[in-house]
Order: structure tokens, then C-alpha cells, then sequence
């Protein structure tokens, strides 16, 4: 070990807040809120061993942060207290400001050497009154973290609350257990986006939505504006206040009018490729630009470059209920899994080649020479630096932050996790916490460094609740099924909601629907609790099933239907139109033992697919056999009719031999043989 | 055989002739793009003579409190409209003189303002006029000599005309050897500023901030205090949306200027990057303009730089206005002002109503230019007011309403003829239905705006804010019919392709008939010159 670890985080905060405390002649109170900006800078070299300290906040523990909120309800009375001076005449120093923002960093190991990596950017917008005219002359909006394009398009559409989520890739949920978020922040593959909207009927509801997704399309370089009514259902049970209860905290606007209610609609772009493009917009509605603090490390060559990976974004709406004001809230989340060993592969070696003869490892169990090797299976040794796989350092942190950027590792005892801090000129210094969890609080660089023995020894996994699994069946061009297949692990009932959105061209009989377990006494009647279903009509609406299910313990369901594949029109097939048609994800709520969501695969459907030079052909071969009926046709009506006599008498007459006759006669006459 | 031969000579015929006449038209019919009817020779006729049919009366009423002057309206009438014809005048409008009606004017009363624009007479020992800032009375000072000498109504019409109504007067009076006047942003020299008209307007104000300190500013109440009035007086032109936010990281670039030796206003202009600004806004009105008021980073103080402490009052040719001390204003043609500070922000810091008051009153000076109400010329802040040196802001208000609406109707015949010209133009481009609605809407719209603008009866404030409402409504409608998507997507089917997929049908029945005429035809020849050998046999 080429360092140590010098304090522990606990103690080391709390010297900080000491020498924080012993600083600034102000009364206690606000002591644990007050800014370090105003150190001077010897102050601060000799205070600090995490170098000039302006960021955030000092607190002695995550734990204390919320005490600490509830002390710094009063920019006034701090106001009073510190000693402002004006360097600039109207702008006066040392005046606290915070804006509304927070961000996170949390690690996880996961087993065979996976890493999951989260993101996680909190922010508010100002507070506002709903309701007020934009145009009247005492209207203004202010922006401070909160991106200044969501609040017009909220408004714009009415929005309450939306959801948007790109997610790609394979989470393992056998091996890693639980999604992250418990499976509320990501998508099925490809982009997903629901909404809460207010509106007075369906239809304008719609409206709005198109809006919004046509608008969000634009903001987020992706394809959502080719949502339309063909893809867009409008959930009954999954999203929204059927198990949360959310709709009674989601104010109405608009109270004036009669019939205004909210409405929940969900539109999904199955495999929809998500790339960097996704990614910039979201980094531009960070305050820090990704210039500083975790965001820098949103790198869309590192994102996507993971074995699953998922981009979530939910806008809010929260009202105060007794004076009415409102606030919307913004979290941003970026989760990764990485496989760390290829990801520092490709650090060191970005062309791949392959290993050396004398760094091949192996297996010892089995004849090995220079021409012949088994491989080992990878080693559970592993030391690697936040700095190799993203290729960078963690620049400072975000010094206008709520509370200190914190960075989290969620692992076992085997594990040594160190915060590095990179001094100019100066030698690194090392730290370590208990819990693994470290606050950023200078504009220093950091490195987070992880070394273990053992990497399979992660933290225990959460369990799923439920497995699913979803095919297509059948074959040829006609028709097919669709099975589904949930298995309930554990050893308590598990309820869910399952939602599956199907396009009109798979002609659904719900009445094929078979219900199938390992346990005989189950039927579709004994698991089935509710059952929500509104058919599809050809292009215009998908068909949109909803079931609410008990599956009993250590328990298989299969339930499975047919359906017919339509002919679409001519116009209709993309432009790569053999590939297939891809199926959303359905999606599975499980409503106890705990809350829960989780996404199938999603589902490539083949249609027939014509041969798209067909409508030429069929003009030119229906005008070809016109012609020939016209031509037979005319020919008769207008060609002369003659007996058979004549016919023979007309063919003498126009044979070569009667022309070479007539010629020769013709010639003997003029030379006067013959008269 | 003779006989047959007649009759299939005229069955070829028949064919050709149903060929030619019935079934190239019908398939050109069938396959051919939907193209609505547009009344082309009515918006020409509107084109050739934009604003023959209109005469606009604006009412006025002279009200006298010390003499009663029966017949004074009538004497005034006489003198403007003997002013007023004399000249050629670009729109047909005149002035039509009431006597003062304390019911009409008093029942109408709206909002703490006058209604009608009244000429209120005071005896005095002098002659003169003044309008008073607050409201649209024109107060007429006269003495006795002047009644007597029978001048006071050429008097009132001469203040009426060239005062009291002077924009109208200057826009709409033609110049000797003038056929059009001048846009009236041009006629005050600030047309490179200038944004087009519309009557919804976001405004966006942006503190950047070039380190990522947590800083803060009191633009709400900066914004209440000089802004609201702003926004109140000019709501009958201009609605705007307002919004600010604080922007960190972002120094717009000027950190390149310290890398410049001896910078000057043109180096900014090359160095400036809005794109990251831009990317960032949202609004849905169809112009913004912007207030971005800079603090570089730390690193790169912007203390040293000359532009921002010269004072550029003398550089005649410079778009810059005056230099404050702690910050210097760029202004931006068509996007905005830019408020360059000098020295950075410290962390925590607040910026006062102090600092940003001044800035504000800058901006909406500079604002007025880019509304094209004021001249923002060269000369400097001073020159903005020199236009309307005697006018009340009411008075300026009032008038460009009206300049508004002719304006939006002059814009909306252009649009609605360069529409018909487009359609002329590309024959294989289709006209929706919309377009056609779009386009007699419009048409709709506007005559009964000119029965409104021609109607002597009705002059009050509400009635031109109704007029201004209409032909926005009209110019919208207009520009919707021009900027019809499918008119241009359709565009591009050529017409070669159509017979080329037609050809399999068309050429065989060509081919067919032309040859079974020729065969006819030649038959008869062969007949004749058969008939003819056999004779000479």
C-alpha cells in the first residue's frame, strides 16, 4: 500500500467544522451553515487538509444535514449577521446563497466483477403561482437550476408530471439482483415517456401530449415525436394515483372550468437506439454544465459504452395547500452496470489486441503448453480508480449546491474504498470513512480508488419479486401468439399489475387467452382479480390490456394469446421494413409484498412484407393487357373485312414472287419485248 | 366495300377523337394534385392599389370651456382637411372635428384614460399648445386677437396635424417624388435593430455568471419597479413574456477578449457566442429579444479592457451606447443587449436593486429600438427623445396603432401576393383547402376592418385596439395560408414520373390508334391509286 489513511471521514469533517466554527465570530446557530468563502486564503491552507474550502456546506455528518436545514430558514437573519461589504458599488459580498440542487454519486458492486453506477441530480424551480398570465405586466419567471425549457412546456401542455426514460441493454436480475430505484427509474429498451396531463376531454389531453412529445423530441434529439395516437394508451392502473395515491397531491389548475381532470398517458419507442445525443441535452440542463462535480464524469463514450444503462428524467408538480403555491420539482438520474475488467481493458489497451503469451493465466488443472491454454476465469482480485474507467478525475465540486456532492459506495467489509484528493504541487492526500461515503467540498481534484481481494463478496442482492418472461409464438405470416410466463420466486403472494400495450396490427382474441401453471388448481378465474381491456382499431389506437394478478408463491403462470397479423398499406412499412416490427416492453407492477416495477424484452414481430416495386408492376402489367384488349379491339373495328378469295388474291398480290413478275413485265415492256 | 370503308374511316376518327378530347383530359383530371380555387384577380386588384378603399377617420373633440364657439368644429374641419389635401398622402385619412360630446366621452371613459382624442381650449394671453404627458387632450392656449382675427381654427388644425398627430403626418404625408414612404422603423434610422412586428414578445433576461459561484440578484423587485410601468403603458402594442434565470460557466467567450491586444466593440462582436444561450431558451412567441448581463470568470478580469471604460459617444459610426462605469452595453442587432461587467463575481454575492435599476432603464431604451418606436441612432440615449420632444407617450402609443394597421394590412396583401405568385409559378403544387380558408378569412377579416377604420362614428381607443387585434389576426391568418406545409411537400413529385408509370397505358393506345388511322387512311390512297391504274389499264 503506497498510502494511508489519515482520518477517519467522521473525524475529519468534524475538524473541519471545528476550525469552520473557530473562524467565524458568528453566532452559533448558523455556524453550521456558514459559508467558508469568506476565509482568507492563509486561513484556509492552514485549516484544511481538503485544500481551500468553498463548496456547499461543512456539515460533521450526513446525518446532521437535516438538523442543519431546519436552522437555515433565513437569508435575512444570516444577512444581518455577517459582515457585508461592497466591493462593487449594488453588489454586496458574503450574502448566503443556495440553489435548490443536489447531485449524488453511488457505487455498487455487483457480482462477476459488474460495477452499477448512479447518478442522481435533484432540482426545484422557483415558486410560483399557477394560473397567472404570462403576459400580464407583473408576470415574471425566474430560473435558477431549474431548466429554463421545462416550466413554458409544462405550462404549454398543461403537464403535471412526466416521465422520460432511455434505457438500453441487459440487467441480470437473477445474478444482480433488484433494479436499481426498485425499478421506478427505468424504462423498458428503447425510450419511453408518460405523462399526467390536465385537460377537459381525451382528445385535448392528447393534443397537449403530442405537444409534448413533439417538443421533448426536439429537446432530446430523439425520435419521440413519432408517438401518436397509434402508440399512445392511457393506463388505468400502472402509472399514476392507483397505488401511490398521487393523484389527491397533484393539484388542479384550471379549477375554473367543469370537467378538467388529469389524464395518464404512456407512449413507448421500443429499441429506440439511445446515444450521446440523448445525453448532451440532459448534461445542459445541469447547473454545472458538467464542468465540475460528478456531472463531469456524464461522458456519453462511458455511458453507453456499459452493459446496461439508463437515462431517467421526472418533472414534478408540488403545491403548497394552503396558500397555493407551487414548485416543480426535476430528478435526473444516469445508471450504468460496466463489467470493470473490459472497461479497464479498454483504458489501457483502446486498440484491441490480444494478450500476450506471457500474461495468458491458465487454468493449471488442464494441460497448458505455448500452443494450448485454458484460460482462468477472472480473477477476484481487483484494484482499479474511478479515474481509469471514466479517464478522468472528479473536477472540485459544485460549490452552489444544497448540500455537498457525495460520492457512495455500497459494499462489504472486504472491500477498501479511499477518497484521493489531488494537491497542486503537492503530495495526494488519502481518506476513508466507515460507511464509504465521502463529500466533496473543495474545487480540488478527486479520485475515488477501489481495491478489493475478493470481488464476488458484494453486498447481499435484493431480491426480485418476480421473474417474467414474454415470447411470441407460432409461425408463418398469418397469425401467432403471445405467451407470457411469471414466476414468483419467493414464498409470499406476490399482486401485480400487468400493462401491456399492443399495436393495432396484431389483431388480439382476447378470447384465445389460456391461463397455465405448475399448480392445476390455478385458473384464469383464481388469479385473475381485474381485468382491464380496450381493443385496438386500426390506426388509431393500440390495443391496451391490463390485468390485476395474484400469483401465489413458488408458483409459474403462463398465460398466452393469439393474434392476426395485419396487411399493412403501402406506405406504411419503414424504410426497413424486413427487419420487423418491434413490440414494447409490457410492464409489471407488483403492488405488495413491495412496491416493484419491472419491464419485459421487447418483441420483434414480422409481418409480410410486400415487394414494394408491387404497385408499379401492377400499373404497367394492368396498362399492358388494356393496350392489348384496345389494340384487338380497335384492329376490329377498323381493319378491313374480306371474303377468303380476296384474302388469297390480296397474299398473290403481295408476294415477292407476283412483285418480281410485275417488275419484270413492267421492265419488258419498257424496252419493248412485249406490249 | 366502299361503304365499309367510310364507316371505318370514321370509327378511327371517333377514337382519336375520344382519345384526344375525353381521355387525356379525364386521366390528366384524375391523377392530377387538388389545387384550390384562389381569387387571384381580387388580391391582384388589392395588390396594384393596397389602400384604395380605405379612408381613415380619426375622430376629434374641441371642447371650450370660457367661449362657446358654435361652428368652431366646422371652421377647424374646413383648415385640416384643406391641410391635409393639399398634400399627396400615402393612406386616405383626415380628421373628422366634433364638437364635444360630454356623454359620448364620458360613458366610454376606460381605465384612467381619455377615449377620443380631445382639444381642450383655454383662453390665455398668449398663443400655444401643450400635450400633457398623461393623457390624449390637446390643450390649445389662444387670446382674444386671435378670435378676432378669425385665426384660431387654421391655428388648431395646423397643432391638430403636424402635432397631435405628427407620426401620422410624417408616415403617411408623401415626400415630392416619393411613391411609398419609408417603413416607419427606417424613417427613424433604426432599421438594422429593429425586430419585425408582433404583438407578443418574449423578453429574456440572463445574469451569466463565467465562475460557478452560488450569486443572486434582485431582479423581481428590480423588475417590478421599472419594468411593470413599461410593460403597462406600451400593453396596447406590445404584450410581453418576461423571464430571467442565472446561467453559470458560461462568459459567453469574452475570456478570449484579454488575448486580443487593445480590443475594440468590433473584436466583441466577432468573440461573442450566443449558441449555448440560445440553446437554452424556450418561448413560444415568435420574437425574443434578449438581455444578457455578463460577469467574466475570475481568472479572466475584464478590469483592464479599454472598450468598457472609453466612453464611445464620439465614435459617431459605433452601435455601441454610453459606457457606464462598472459595466459597458453592447447592443446586438435583432438579439439583444449585452451588459458586459468588468470584474467577476465573488461567490455569495447579491446584486442590488442599485446596480441593476440603471441597467434595466438602459435596457428598455434600448428595447424601444428594437420595437422600432424609438430611434436608437448613433447620437446617443439623449437623441431617443428628441422624435417625440412635445408628445405625450399616450399620444405616440395611440398614433402607432394605427401605423400597426396599415402596416399589417400592407404586410398581408404581400403575403397573400406572393402566395398567388407561388401557385402561379409551380403548377404542380398543391393547394389544400386550408389555404383557400386561411386566405378568405383574411379577406373576410380585412373588410371588416376597413368598414371599422372608414367609419367616422368610431374612433375611440377600443375601437383602434379592436382594429390593431384584427390585423394581427389577419396578418397570422395570411401567413398561415403562406407557410402551408403541404404546399411545398407535394412539390417535389415531378411530373415526368407520372407518365413514365403511364406510359405502358398511354403509349400501346397512342401507338394503336395513330397507326390503325394511318393504315385507314393509306387503304383509301391504295383504293384510289388502284381505281386509278385500273382506269389507265
Amino acid at each position: 500500500m503506497i498510502y494511508s489513511k489519515v482520518f477517519t471521514g467522521l473525524t475529519l469533517s468534524i475538524l473541519v467544522f471545528q476550525k469552520v466554527h473557530s473562524l467565524e465570530s458568528l453566532d452559533t446557530e448558523i455556524n453550521s451553515y456558514e459559508y467558508v468563502t469568506t476565509q482568507t486564503e492563509e486561513d484556509v491552507t492552514n485549516s484544511s487538509i481538503f485544500g481551500a474550502l468553498n463548496c456547499a456546506t461543512t456539515t460533521d455528518s450526513l446525518s446532521s444535514t437535516k438538523a442543519a436545514e431546519q436552522k437555515y430558514v433565513d437569508f435575512e437573519e444570516v444577512l444581518h449577521k455577517t459582515d457585508n461589504h461592497e466591493n462593487i458599488p449594488g453588489i454586496l459580498t458574503n450574502y448566503p446563497v443556495t440553489y435548490p440542487y443536489t447531485e449524488k454519486m453511488n457505487l455498487r458492486p455487483l457480482p462477476n466483477n459488474h460495477l452499477l453506477i448512479s447518478f442522481i441530480f435533484d432540482m426545484s424551480s422557483e415558486p410560483f403561482y399557477p394560473n397567472k398570465n404570462a403576459l400580464d405586466s407583473g408576470q415574471y419567471s425566474h430560473y435558477t437550476v431549474f431548466p429554463k425549457i421545462i416550466k413554458p412546456l409544462l405550462e404549454l401542455t398543461s403537464t403535471r408530471q412526466f416521465q422520460l426514460r432511455f434505457t438500453r441493454g441487459y440487467w441480470d436480475s437473477e445474478t444482480w439482483g433488484a433494479l436499481p430505484y426498485n425499478g421506478f427509474k427505468s424504462g423498458g429498451s428503447g425510450v419511453e415517456l408518460w405523462a399526467t396531463i390536465e385537460a377537459t376531454s381525451k382528445e385535448t389531453a392528447y393534443e397537449k401530449w403530442k405537444t409534448l412529445a413533439n417538443y421533448l423530441s426536439g429537446h432530446f434529439c430523439a425520435s419521440i415525436n413519432f408517438i401518436d395516437n397509434s402508440k399512445t394508451s392511457f393506463p388505468q392502473y400502472t402509472f399514476g394515483s392507483f397505488f401511490n395515491g398521487k393523484e389527491e397531491r397533484i393539484p388542479l389548475f384550471d379549477q375554473k372550468r367543469e370537467n378538467t381532470d388529469l389524464y395518464v398517458l404512456h407512449a413507448s419507442l421500443a429499441n429506440e437506439p439511445v446515444c450521446t445525443e440523448n445525453l448532451t441535452p440532459l448534461i445542459k440542463f445541469l447547473p454545472a454544465r458538467g464542468k465540475t462535480g460528478i456531472s463531469s464524469y456524464l461522458d456519453g463514450h462511458k455511458v453507453f459504452d456499459s452493459i446496461w444503462h439508463s437515462v431517467s428524467i421526472d418533472v414534478d408538480t408540488f403545491c403548497e395547500r394552503e396558500d397555493g403555491q407551487c414548485q416543480y420539482k426535476m430528478e435526473a438520474n444516469v445508471d450504468m452496470v460496466i463489467h470493470v475488467p473490459n472497461t479497464l481493458e479498454r483504458f489501457e489497451n483502446p486498440i484491441p489486441k490480444p494478450v500476450a503469451g506471457d500474461k495468458l493465466k491458465c487454468d493449471l488443472s488442464k494441460p497448458y503448453d505455448i500452443y494450448e491454454c485454458f484460460p482462468l476465469s477472472e480473477s477476484t482480485d481487483t484494484n482499479f480508480s474511478l479515474s481509469q474507467l471514466f479517464n478522468k478525475t472528479i473536477k472540485g465540486c459544485n460549490n452552489f449546491i444544497k448540500e455537498p456532492t457525495t460520492i457512495c459506495v455500497q459494499t462489504t467489509n472486504e472491500w477498501d474504498i479511499t477518497l484521493k484528493v489531488i494537491e497542486d504541487g503537492q503530495k495526494d492526500s488519502f481518506f476513508g470513512t466507515p460507511d464509504n461515503c465521502f463529500e466533496l467540498v473543495s474545487s480540488k481534484e478527486y479520485d475515488l480508488i477501489i481495491d478489493t481481494h475478493n470481488s464476488q463478496n458484494v453486498t447481499l442482492i435484493d431480491e426480485v419479486p418476480i421473474y417474467v418472461s414474454r415470447s411470441l409464438t407460432g409461425y408463418g405470416q398469418d397469425h401467432g401468439g403471445l405467451r407470457t410466463l411469471l414466476r414468483n420466486p419467493s414464498e409470499t403472494p406476490v399482486k401485480i399489475i400487468f400493462y401491456e400495450s399492443l399495436p393495432w396490427f396484431m389483431r388480439l382474441y382476447l378470447s384465445t387467452l389460456t391461463v397455465e401453471s405448475t399448480d392445476p388448481s390455478i385458473n384464469r378465474d383464481t388469479i385473475m382479480e381485474s381485468m382491464y381491456y380496450s381493443p385496438a382499431k386500426d390506426r388509431e389506437k393500440p390495443a391496451h390490456i391490463e390485468f390485476l394478478l395474484e400469483i401465489p408463491p413458488l408458483t409459474t403462470v403462463t398465460f398466452s394469446y393469439q393474434f392476426d397479423k395485419t396487411l399493412l398499406q403501402f406506405a406504411e412499412y419503414p424504410p426497413d421494413a424486413n427487419h420487423g416490427f418491434e413490440i414494447e416492453a409490457a410492464i409489471i407492477t407488483i403492488v405488495s409484498p413491495k412496491l416493484y416495477q419491472l419491464r419485459t424484452s421487447t418483441l420483434l414481430l414480422l409481418l409480410s412484407t410486400p415487394d414494394f416495386s408491387m404497385p408499379y408492376n401492377v400499373i404497367i402489367i394492368t396498362s399492358t393487357v388494356m393496350g392489348l384488349i384496345f389494340g384487338v379491339m380497335f384492329n376490329l373495328l377498323v381493319k378491313r373485312v374480306v371474303t377468303l378469295e380476296e384474302a388469297d388474291k390480296i397474299l398473290v398480290e403481295r408476294s415477292i414472287k407476283y412483285k418480281l413478275l410485275v417488275l419484270k413485265q413492267h421492265v419488258l415492256r419498257k424496252i419493248g419485248l412485249t406490249s | 366495300m366502299a361503304t365499309t370503308l367510310r364507316l371505318r374511316k370514321s370509327v378511327a376518327v371517333v377514337f382519336l377523337a375520344l382519345y384526344i378530347f375525353i381521355g387525356i383530359p379525364l386521366w390528366y383530371k384524375l391523377t392530377n394534385i387538388y389545387r384550390a380555387t384562389l381569387p387571384v384577380e381580387y388580391i391582384q386588384t388589392l395588390h396594384d392599389a393596397k389602400f384604395k378603399e380605405i379612408h381613415l377617420t380619426i375622430p376629434v373633440f374641441i371642447k371650450s370651456d370660457t367661449y362657446r364657439f358654435p361652428d368652431i368644429h366646422d371652421a377647424v374641419q374646413v383648415q385640416v382637411n384643406y391641410l391635409l389635401r393639399s398634400k399627396r398622402q400615402y393612406v386616405d385619412w383626415s380628421l373628422e372635428i366634433f364638437p364635444y360630446n360630454e356623454t359620448l366621452i364620458s360613458t366610454e371613459y376606460d381605465s384612467n384614460r381619455d377615449n377620443y382624442h380631445v382639444v381642450d381650449l383655454v383662453l390665455d394671453e398668449f398663443i400655444g399648445y401643450s400635450l400633457p404627458y398623461d393623457s390624449m387632450v390637446t390643450t390649445i392656449y389662444f387670446n382674444d386677437e386671435s378670435v378676432a382675427s378669425n385665426d384660431l381654427p387654421f391655428f388648431i388644425a395646423q397643432i391638430l396635424v403636424e402635432h397631435t398627430f405628427q407620426i401620422e403626418y410624417n408616415q403617411w404625408i408623401l415626400k415630392p417624388g416619393q411613391t411609398e414612404p419609408n417603413q416607419y422603423n427606417s424613417v427613424l434610422d433604426s432599421e438594422q435593430f429593429a425586430i419585425n412586428y408582433t404583438p407578443n414578445i418574449h423578453l429574456s433576461i440572463s445574469l451569466l455568471n463565467g465562475n460557478g459561484n452560488p450569486v443572486s440578484w434582485e431582479i423581481d423587485k428590480s423588475l417590478t419597479k421599472i419594468f411593470t410601468p413599461f410593460r403597462e403603458l406600451i400593453s396596447p402594442l406590445y404584450n410581453f413574456t418576461v423571464d430571467t434565470q442565472i446561467d453559470h460557466f458560461n462568459d459567453l467567450n469574452l475570456n478570449k477578449l484579454n488575448q486580443i491586444n487593445n480590443p475594440t466593440w468590433h473584436d466583441l462582436s466577432h468573440i461573442i457566442d450566443l449558441s449555448e444561450l440560445s440553446s437554452n431558451n424556450y418561448f413560444v412567441e415568435q420574437n425574443a429579444i434578449n438581455l444578457v448581463i455578463v460577469f467574466p470568470n475570475k481568472n479572466n478580469d475584464l478590469n483592464g479592457l479599454k472598450i468598457l471604460h472609453e466612453s464611445n459617444n464620439n465614435d459617431s459610426n459605433s452601435t455601441i451606447t454610453a459606457a457606464p462605469v462598472e459595466w459597458g452595453s453592447f447592443v446586438v442587432p435583432r438579439w439583444g443587449i449585452l451588459i458586459v461587467n468588468k470584474s467577476s463575481l465573488e461567490a455569495n454575492s447579491l446584486i442590488t436593486e442599485e446596480y441593476l435599476n440603471p441597467i434595466l432603464l438602459k435596457f428598455i431604451k434600448d428595447l424601444l429600438s428594437f420595437l422600432g418606436i424609438a430611434n436608437n441612432s448613433n447620437k446617443g440615449i439623449n437623441a431617443d427623445d428628441k422624435d417625440f420632444e412635445y408628445t405625450s407617450p399616450y399620444l405616440v402609443i395611440d398614433s402607432l396603432k394605427r401605423i400597426r394597421i396599415i402596416e399589417n394590412l400592407n404586410k398581408s396583401i404581400d403575403t397573400l401576393w406572393s402566395l398567388v405568385k407561388l401557385t402561379k409559378q409551380f403548377e404542380q403544387m398543391t393547394v389544400p383547402k386550408e389555404v383557400l380558408q386561411d386566405l378568405t378569412d383574411a379577406l373576410d377579416t380585412r373588410l371588416e376592418l376597413i368598414d371599422l377604420l372608414n367609419n367616422p362614428s368610431k374612433g375611440s381607443d377600443k375601437d383602434w385596439n379592436k382594429g390593431l387585434i384584427m390585423s394581427n389576426q389577419i396578418v397570422k391568418n395570411c401567413e398561415r395560408a403562406f407557410f402551408h406545409g403541404e404546399m411545398l411537400q407535394q412539390n417535389f413529385f415531378p411530373q415526368e414520373h407520372k407518365l413514365a408509370v403511364y406510359l405502358p397505358l398511354l403509349g400501346p393506345l397512342t401507338v394503336v390508334i395513330l397507326s390503325g388511322l394511318k393504315a385507314v387512311f393509306k387503304e383509301q390512297h391504295d383504293n384510289d391509286e388502284n381505281s386509278k391504274k385500273e382506269k389507265d389499264n
